[in-house]
């Protein structure tokens, strides 16, 4: 009765004072709120809280953690946490494919539960939420944009926008700009194309389609050898994109072409495959398109976080934008019209012949998969992935957690019209660092060997001169962003599977970060 | 410090701080239909397919390609919409029965049993072409076995650890052709695929940890990361230790001639050892 009394009155309370999400809040990175999936639109990953320090970081302790339990009806479920939960007014929305939960910031205590009945698709992950006032939306793996009052989890409705049946499966986190809902897709198994829509916040209405890859006529056709191929040619759109409110350009990197490992039937750079493009987010429009992997065929997406820096370029104030990319480039770009400024591998490579006139990587014939093997650096897992980068502007360091692996690739489809991956590899070897790169040349600042191992950890830097990651043996690590210099670490059960986030409530500072199947909750005490 | 690994060993601490991480995600569930991470439909009876096989290469393969990938005036029924919209002949029956005058395909009286194995037969393609982790690696025996010896006792240096007639006699019989080139690119633990345990080192690190104290401990490296460093000594008894000021760790990686060398293989230096190795039968 008590306790009835006492949900009554949190939900009066909330009611009073609102539990949505003030709209302007999603312009700049607040410290009482994470609206979106970076924080902010920027894809920094910089908090401006600085009550957590390199003073006091070494008195950080949990201060909450909650598990997620399935029970039994859970088994097969993937629950793995990679979304970068929201804090919006206290409370923190997050996701697993199928689930969502919203749980208090200040405690851990759940306050409810969705869960979504699948049609099937590929549960690797879900990467969260987007919110427009009062109203949450995530995907799932089977390609439903599901809409749910932020109060009470309670569905509002859902609409398909891919088929699981031709192997599509969604993973990204809904980005709101104004009223648009951009949603993104995945599924390479079986040579689909890509595209990228907005839907109506009320409705869940197709507001436009971009597709990623060229049809008949249209500019980027020559690019492709027929219309079946760049029909059927990928380029998914499955890790969130980030946006510049001044210019109206929403940013996102590609996916790679299909078939994946078996190129003889895409001849040709393949657009917009692997590219980092900058879309109008009202009509869909495509402003301009950097490639970063032409003719891919090494699995080498470009879907890692574009991230925005207004930085200086020769004394210069310019607005860039930068790319740690799966193939191993750093990519530094003009953000107004994606001219290439600088293309600078931040591990060793093996299969790139340097670059073209537009700073496009050159990739070596010689190093494409062959059905007896070839031995190349990066695994098909890449130099870096989906989890998230951080700038930090205090440094001036896009920091990155990198992979140098060797993997065997093999051609197993010598058709002249291959169809799915077309080929396999096999990782033979790999060594995780995280590195600090200087944006304005690309040279490694600093580089911090974790050892043998994959990597997947996301990064947080703050004003408080920290930087938030996780290492591959389980360590949640708070590192000196200026030197990589480890001020203070916890050992979790699981490794660091998400980008870790933080908020500032009642003067005290959280850091939240997803490891396994638990949220964890640290804070210094006063 | 001596008191500090005792109070641990006491404490029955051993199990926590040796423990690998979680994986990060529960293996799938075994036995759903045949079905697996990649394939989340059910797979078609194996004995259906074969009729269907039969069925479609008679009457669909000469346009559709034997194969269902597409001919020269029919198209690819792996890629297609409607095939994989299909449930047991739901959607391509009525295609079947009726033809698509408009494309120049006729009727095709088929049985509703055959439509079904037809269907069957197209699921399968579809899968065959979804699973990567069900590709057939083709011959990778290419290279100059020759070759591939005078790499192994010159630029190579694999004589210095290793023995045709010794450790690698009859190595041929142990492993097939890509187990092989994959093993000697480096025979260490591989990350564990999906669903699988993590391994265990198969091949013992040496490991001496020296402790501010200057006493050294020797054992076998079981754990290692900026923080900790664990090991079992020759009687088997595990110890662990921070790795603290004035502690050093001195790790003898048996693996680091395989890794050195991961940079300087050509593709053609690994073909044709592999091609060698093939020879020590």
């Amino acid at each position: 009765m008590k306790l009835r009394r006492f949900v009554f009155l949190t939900l009066l309370a909330t009611s009073l004072f609102g539990q949505g999400l003030d709209p302007a809040k999603l312009m700049k990175l607040s410290t009482d709120t994470w609206p979106t999936y970076n924080g902010d639109y920027s894809g920094r990953r910089f908090s401006p809280l600085a009550r957590i320090d390199a003073s006091n970081v070494t008195a950080m302790t949990l201060a909450w953690e909650y598990r997620i339990n399935l029970g039994a009806a859970g088994e097969g479920d993937n629950a793995s946490i990679k979304s970068t939960p929201l804090e919006v007014n206290g409370v923190l929305y997050f996701t697993i494919p199928d689930h969502a939960w919203a749980v208090d910031a200040r405690t851990g205590r759940q306050l409810w539960h969705y869960k979504w009945e699948t049609h099937g698709g590929i549960h690797i992950g879900n990467r969260g939420f987007g919110m427009y006032g009062d109203w949450l939306y995530f995907e799932t793996p089977d390609n439903y944009l599901i809409c749910l009052n932020a109060k009470d989890g309670t569905e509002r409705w859902h609409v398909e926008i891919a088929d699981v049946k031709q192997e599509y499966f969604s993973t990204p986190a809904p980005i709101v700009v104004r009223n648009h809902i951009i949603v993104g897709v995945g599924g390479d198994s079986l040579d689909v194309p890509g595209y990228l829509e907005a839907r109506d916040p009320e409705t869940g209405q197709l507001q436009w389609r971009w597709n990623s890859t060229p049809r008949k006529g249209e500019f980027g056709a020559d690019t492709w050898p027929n219309q079946e191929a760049m029909e059927h040619g990928g380029g998914m759109t499955w890790v969130p994109g980030t946006y510049d409110p001044e210019l109206n350009l929403y940013y996102l990197g590609t996916g790679n072409p299909n078939p994946v490992m078996a190129g003889q039937g895409r001849k040709g750079s393949n657009l917009w495959t692997c590219s980092i493009v900058a879309l109008n987010p009202d009509t869909g429009k495509l402003a301009w398109y950097f490639q970063a992997s032409p003719h891919d065929t090494h699995d080498w997406d470009a879907a890692q976080t574009p991230v925005l820096i207004d930085g200086q370029i020769n004394g210069q104030p310019r607005k860039l934008i930068a790319q740690a990319s799966r193939n191993g480039y750093f990519f530094l770009l003009d953000r107004t019209n994606g001219k290439n400024i600088l293309s600078k591998p931040f591990i060793d490579l093996n299969w790139s012949k340097g670059v073209d006139a537009k700073g496009q990587p050159i990739p070596d014939p010689a190093k494409e998969p062959h059905t007896d093997g070839t031995l190349v650096i990066p695994a098909s897992g890449g130099a870096s992935n989906w989890p998230p980068p951080s700038f930090d502007p205090e440094t001036g360091l896009l920091y990155v957690n990198s992979s140098s692996s060797y993997s065997l690739f093999y051609l197993t489809d010598t058709e002249d019209k291959p169809e799915g991956y077309g080929g396999r590899d096999s990782g033979v070897w790999s060594k995780v660092a995280l590195k600090a790169i200087d944006y304005k040349t690309g040279q490694i600042r600093w580089s911090h060997e974790y050892g043998r191992g994959g990597g997947g950890s996301g990064i947080l830097t703050t004003a408080g001169k920290l930087l938030f990651t996780g290492d591959p043996y389980g360590n949640f690590i708070a590192y000196d962003p200026a030197t990589g210099r480890s001020l203070w670490h916890t050992h979790l059960p699981a490794n660091v599977s998400n980008g870790p986030m933080t908020y500032e409530l009642d003067g005290k500072q959280y850091l939240i970060v997803g490891a396994g199947d638990s949220l964890y909750a640290f804070t210094v005490l006063r | 410090m001596k008191n500090v690994v005792a109070v641990i060993f006491a404490a029955g601490l051993i199990p926590l701080v040796a423990q690998p991480p979680r994986p990060a995600q529960a293996p799938p569930g075994p036995g759903r239909g045949g079905r697996n991470f990649l394939i989340s439909r059910d797979v078609p009876d194996r004995a259906a397919v074969e009729r269907g096989q039969k069925t479609f290469v008679a009457r669909c393969g000469f346009c559709h390609g034997s194969n269902a990938n597409g001919g020269e005036s029919g198209p690819d029924l792996v890629r297609s919409v409607l095939a994989l919209d299909d449930e047991g002949g739901d959607k391509i029956g009525p295609v079947i029965r009726n033809g698509r005058a408009d494309k120049g395909m006729p009727a095709f009286p088929l049985s509703d049993d055959q439509i079904k194995d037809v269907a069957a037969f197209l699921r399968s393609r579809q899968q065959a072409a979804i699973d990567r982790n069900t590709y057939t690696i083709q011959n990778i025996v290419t290279g100059d076995a020759k070759k591939g010896q005078a790499y192994f006792n010159g630029a190579g240096r694999c004589n210095s650890c290793h023995s045709p007639t010794g450790d690698l006699a009859r190595v041929a019989t142990k492993y097939d052709p890509v187990a092989l080139q994959s093993r000697f690119i480096y025979p260490g633990p591989r990350r564990p695929r999906r669903g699988e345990e993590a391994q265990a080192p198969t091949i013992a690190t040496p490991v001496t940890v020296t402790l501010a104290s200057g006493q050294t401990i020797k054992g076998n490296l079981e754990y290692l990361d900026d923080f900790n460093v664990a090991l079992r000594d020759a009687s088997g008894d595990y110890h662990s230790f921070e790795r603290g000021t004035g502690v050093k760790v001195d790790v003898r990686d048996p693996l680091a001639a395989h890794e050195e060398l991961l940079k300087k293989y050509s593709d053609e230096d690994m073909h044709n050892l592999v091609a060698y190795l093939e020879t020590l039968k």
